[in-house]
């Protein structure tokens, strides 16, 4: 179990960060080049937490909104790195646990980080904009709950599960599906466990 | 090349501000409203921020962003006019739509809150080089690890923007659609996104080599090519910000007790 | 004790099998120039890495044997202090830019800043290495906008700002173009003459045999020789390690002429036993010489014109030019466009597959204006491999990979598949159709890419430097695609640095500059065009030059031309 939060913080591992952003980045770009109805802005965080474990993931996730905040003034951005934080925490967790080497794993990782990224978002909606979350299909649902009177946290919930699960289930099936096909001497660097043998 | 970043290369007293001068704005500009409680309270920062931006020569440069935000604040009225909970008094109607002014009252805090947020962060990303910022990190004990992490990115994400031309004009080369149903879109996805994983990883290999090779992990303090030293104003500024957000506190703790 | 001292090294990469190096054991003594030869896989920069203790500190794996470098043991040093001592620089010079600095003079600075080196002391050793590598006037440029012969020297200068006392370069000018790579060897020999002991990999033989004092040979991880270049070069079993000897003793081999039982290696040397050249040379005539040998299919349809391109212009933006009013029909004949980097040669056949669209002017592909068409539409009929393989890759086998075009395009499951296997087995990688492609070397990616384009049957094959990163083998089988497929009938235009490639598989050279043609025409013609040659920065091939200075006249490109 000490193992799963076992992290490498040497210069491979500070030049995986950055490069992980750029995927993050890269990712959402050609998401909307090819009109997808999805962000998959967070397939770099995913790749980073799975290469370096939860620790990387989170810095990955977290640094990625910090900067985009911090640069191009998107303080909307700014306010989810927490949600950042938590879903390459998790992805990280759920690597190490050995989840992401098979595709029901790989289903099971995509709902934990699609809970995670729900459970820190709602009260960050709520405080920030009143429960809404700027998807139009997810704030008609969020409007259809206020008039029928319920509450505004249980809205705002059912709003952000319609908004970030499918983005991350679909996000995580394409990392699975890239991870599975990269060669041993790509991640090799990364692998916590490996030590010099002597030849001698 | 294309910097990601929006700071704009211009000599102003902002953009010669300290950068933490300016992290203290952000905090009480946020804060003190929040603390306060009251919309007039919003609109005093909002001023404020508007005042400094002119006054900075680049209040064009936040046009895009005020826009880009009316989304939200819009679907924002929108759904607490009609619709939220402690609606009770009618305001105006709009043919079969009633707008309550409870609900428009709350919508315009959160309107209000997300316009200073916007304004206050934007004197800060408009007027700091971000090179600035991770060298004044670093000299008050900042990891210089993470500073490397940050200043990376800069230089890392135009790159890729490229490499990102480069890949889609490879795959259309081989006879791949990127136009047509969504289906045929889908499809495109992994083609584009996997070369730039890879290869990413294939360059991080290098560059991690090249990082070693120039200590990147040694033991020994940095060195810094230059001293940012807060200055006499940036030291009132600051002061001024924090009397600003006691003062808050103090009238907020008042209003309280009576 | 030798100043460094390399012992029974032995390293194995983790999760593989065979040991990358195999029992390596030399000497090196202060101030040497030492190069290291050997087809691609052979160790080479695996023992590049192994000198500045990358291997085994930050690859792990299985490590044997040491190295030791003025006392200092490589693998039991830490890389942050032995970077004092050994210097890296290595092929792609980008990603030895730290990518973190904005302006050139901070990135020369990042190392001492590290190393915690006083303020004045790294503004001292910055403006010295500035001065050295004659790039103070980029001295505040962001060095990604740099060429990328300046990023090569930004590198260098990075590195010797540390004050190393060793050098290592591993393949330091294998991505440039040749007026790049020009710069960075007049800086490798400056190095050499401040007395820095150097440690080289290079492709380039005749670099190695003009600069080294002696030549580490290796083949598959294992210790050929380790002797003079003369002695090295002059192996008769040179062909079956994968290593090609300098032009000047293949031509010298080729006419016999000896000097103490081995042949000469250097353009001097080999002037100087001029006495036992053939008094004349009848050189390359009608029919004769390796291009006669690729004439059939072509020959039918020469004179037919594949691409008409009349009054072309382009440019990125307006202010700069980079086509200019540009005329060229292009016939089936194997056609090399060669010029530096910035004279508009990847833009012209950019614009040739349809990835670019012309500011004005037009470009005929048969009767078929390909401006109204798009790059998929395009796919099936003109064939484009990019430069770098890893834009494209993306499935987790050769095969698959190499089947994404044909499938592409409408071919069967079937059918690509034949496809596929044809096109693996020109670039002689079929028997690894089933590994995974990021397992292979870059050179063969590089091959991998061409075969996935070569398998889609189009009528024209545009490379882009696809010679760049290949050895001696990968050279000659590229040289032999070219061939096959020109006898099918099929044009390939190739954008290349490698003036003796050229030379020996291609019929026709455009030599272009400032995105105007300067020269155009047989090789024969072209490349004794001195003029143009001068203005485009290029040289002639390395026989062209020995031919002139031993005062033989005629066409001579190849070898082939130089036997009576």
């Amino acid at each position: 179990m000490k193992n799963i939060f076992k992290t490498k913080l040497d210069a491979a591992c500070f030049v995986l960060i950055p490069a992980c952003i750029g995927i993050n980045y890269l990712g959402k770009l050609f998401a909307s080049v090819l009109k997808l109805p999805l962000w998959l802005d967070s397939i770099g965080t995913c790749i980073g937490a799975i290469l370096g474990g939860p620790i990387i993931g989170g810095i990955c996730g977290a640094a990625n909104n910090l900067i985009y905040g911090f640069t191009t003034g998107d303080s909307i951005t700014l306010v989810y790195a927490l949600t950042s934080l938590g879903i390459g925490v998790a992805v990280g967790i759920m690597a190490r646990l050995g989840k992401m080497s098979n595709l029901p794993g790989a289903i099971l990782t995509a709902v934990v980080a699609g809970l995670v990224a729900v459970v820190i978002s709602t009260p960050l909606n709520i405080i920030f904009w009143g429960g809404t979350t700027g998807n139009i299909w997810g704030d008609a649902v969020f409007a259809w709950s206020q008039a029928a009177q319920l509450p505004v946290a249980f809205g705002s919930f059912l709003d952000e599960i319609i908004v970030d699960v499918p983005d991350k289930l679909i996000t995580i099936l394409i990392v699975y599906a890239i991870i599975k096909g990269l060669p041993k001497k790509l991640t090799s660097l990364y692998d916590i466990n490996d030590e010099i043998t002597s030849l001698d | 090349m294309k910097s990601i970043s929006l700071y704009v290369d211009k000599d102003t007293y902002l953009t010669r501000l300290h950068p933490f001068a300016k992290i203290f704005y952000i905090v009480a500009a946020i804060s003190v409203p929040m603390i306060v409680g009251t919309l007039w309270m919003y609109g005093v920062l909002i001023g404020i921020s508007l005042c400094l931006l002119i006054s900075g020569g680049i209040i064009k440069k936040v046009f895009p962003l005020i826009a880009f935000s009316f989304t939200i604040i819009i679907t924002i009225f929108l759904i607490h006019g009609l619709f939220n909970q402690n609606n009770v008094n009618v305001l105006f109607s709009l043919g079969p739509l009633e707008f309550y002014k409870e609900g428009l009252l709350y919508a315009s805090k959160i309107g209000l809150n997300i316009l200073n947020m916007l304004l206050t962060f934007a004197v800060f990303v408009l007027t700091t080089r971000p090179a600035t910022l991770v060298d004044d990190l670093e000299q008050i004990g900042f990891s210089p690890r993470f500073g490397y992490m940050i200043s990376s990115v800069f230089q890392i994400i135009p790159q890729m923007m490229g490499t990102m031309n480069t890949i889609m004009d490879a795959q259309r080369s081989r006879g791949m659609e990127t136009e047509g149903s969504l289906f045929v879109r889908a499809k495109a996805f992994i083609p584009l996104i996997s070369p730039v994983v890879s290869s990413s990883l294939i360059n991080t290999r290098e560059r991690a080599i090249a990082l070693e090779v120039r200590g990147f992990d040694s033991k020994k303090q940095k060195t810094f090519l230059s001293d940012h030293k807060l200055k006499a104003g940036d030291k009132l500024f600051m002061l001024g910000m924090t009397v600003l957000l006691i003062g808050s506190l103090i009238w907020r703790i008042l209003l309280w007790l009576s | 004790m030798a100043f460094i001292e390399v012992n029974n090294l032995k390293y194995r990469y983790p999760h593989t099998e065979n040991l990358a190096l195999d029992g390596i054991s030399f000497q090196i003594e202060k101030g040497q120039f030492i190069g290291i030869a050997g087809q691609n896989k052979s160790g080479k920069s695996t023992l590049c890495q192994a000198f500045s203790g990358l291997i085994p500190t930050m690859f792990k794996g299985a490590y044997g044997g040491k190295i030791v470098i003025d006392g200092m043991e490589a693998a039991k040093t830490p890389v942050a202090e032995l970077c004092q001592k050994v210097g890296l620089v290595f092929q792609n010079p980008f990603n030895q830019l730290s990518g973190a600095k904005d302006t050139v003079f901070e990135e020369i600075a990042f190392g001492l800043q590290n190393l915690g080196v006083p303020r004045d002391e790294i503004v001292k050793r910055v403006e010295e290495n500035l001065r050295l590598l004659d790039i103070e006037e980029y001295r505040d440029r962001n060095p990604f906008d740099l060429s990328g012969g300046q990023t090569q020297r930004v590198a260098i200068a990075s590195i010797l700002a540390m004050n190393p006392q060793v050098i290592v370069l591993d393949e330091p000018t294998s991505q440039l173009d040749p007026q790049g790579s020009e710069e960075v060897f007049r800086v490798v020999e400056k190095l050499s003459e401040m007395g820095i002991t150097i440690i080289m990999v290079e492709h380039k033989v005749e670099k190695l045999a003009a600069y080294c004092h002696k030549i580490l040979l290796l083949h598959e991880g294992k210790q050929i020789a380790y002797d003079t270049p003369e002695q090295i070069f002059s192996r008769d079993d040179l062909g079956e390690l994968g290593v090609e000897a300098p032009v000047f003793t293949r031509v010298c081999r080729a006419l016999s002429v000896k000097e103490g039982g081995t042949y000469p290696v250097t353009l001097s040397q080999t002037e100087a036993l001029k006495g036992q050249f053939p008094e004349g040379l009848p050189g390359r005539q009608a029919g004769n010489g390796s291009q006669g040998q690729q004439g059939e299919g072509a020959d039918k349809h020469a004179g037919s014109s594949v691409f008409t391109i009349e009054n072309l212009n382009f440019s990125y933006t307006p202010e700069v030019t980079v086509i200019d009013q540009l005329n060229l029909k292009l016939d089936y004949r194997p056609t090399a466009i060669i010029g530096q980097n910035g004279a508009g040669k990847t833009t012209l056949v950019k614009l040739l597959k349809g990835l670019l669209k012309p500011v004005s002017g037009s470009i005929l592909f048969g009767d078929l204006d390909i401006s109204g068409k798009t790059v998929a539409q395009l796919a099936g009929s003109i064939g484009y491999v990019f430069q770098n393989p890893d834009d494209q890759i993306f499935k987790n086998q050769v095969l698959e990979e190499v089947m994404v075009g044909p499938l592409n395009i409408g071919m069967s499951r079937e059918e690509a598949k034949e496809h596929a296997r044809n096109a693996l087995t020109m670039v002689d990688l079929l028997q690894e159709e089933k590994e995974n492609p990021y397992d292979l070397d870059l050179s063969e990616r590089k091959l991998v890419a061409i075969a996935s384009v070569v398998a889609m049957n189009p009528d024209v094959l545009i490379l882009d430097e696809p010679t760049i990163a290949q050895d001696a083998r990968g050279r000659a089988i590229i040289g032999k695609l070219v061939q096959e497929l020109s006898s099918q009938g099929k044009l390939i235009v190739a954008i290349l640095h490698d003036m003796d490639f050229v030379a020996e598989y291609f019929q026709r050279v455009i030599v272009m500059a400032h995105g105007r043609i300067l020269a155009d025409g047989p090789g024969a013609e072209v490349f004794y065009e001195t003029e143009a040659l001068k203005e485009a920065r290029l040289e002639q091939p390395h026989v062209t030059a020995l031919c002139q200075a031993l005062g033989y006249k005629g066409a001579f490109l190849t070898i082939d031309d130089m036997r009576l």
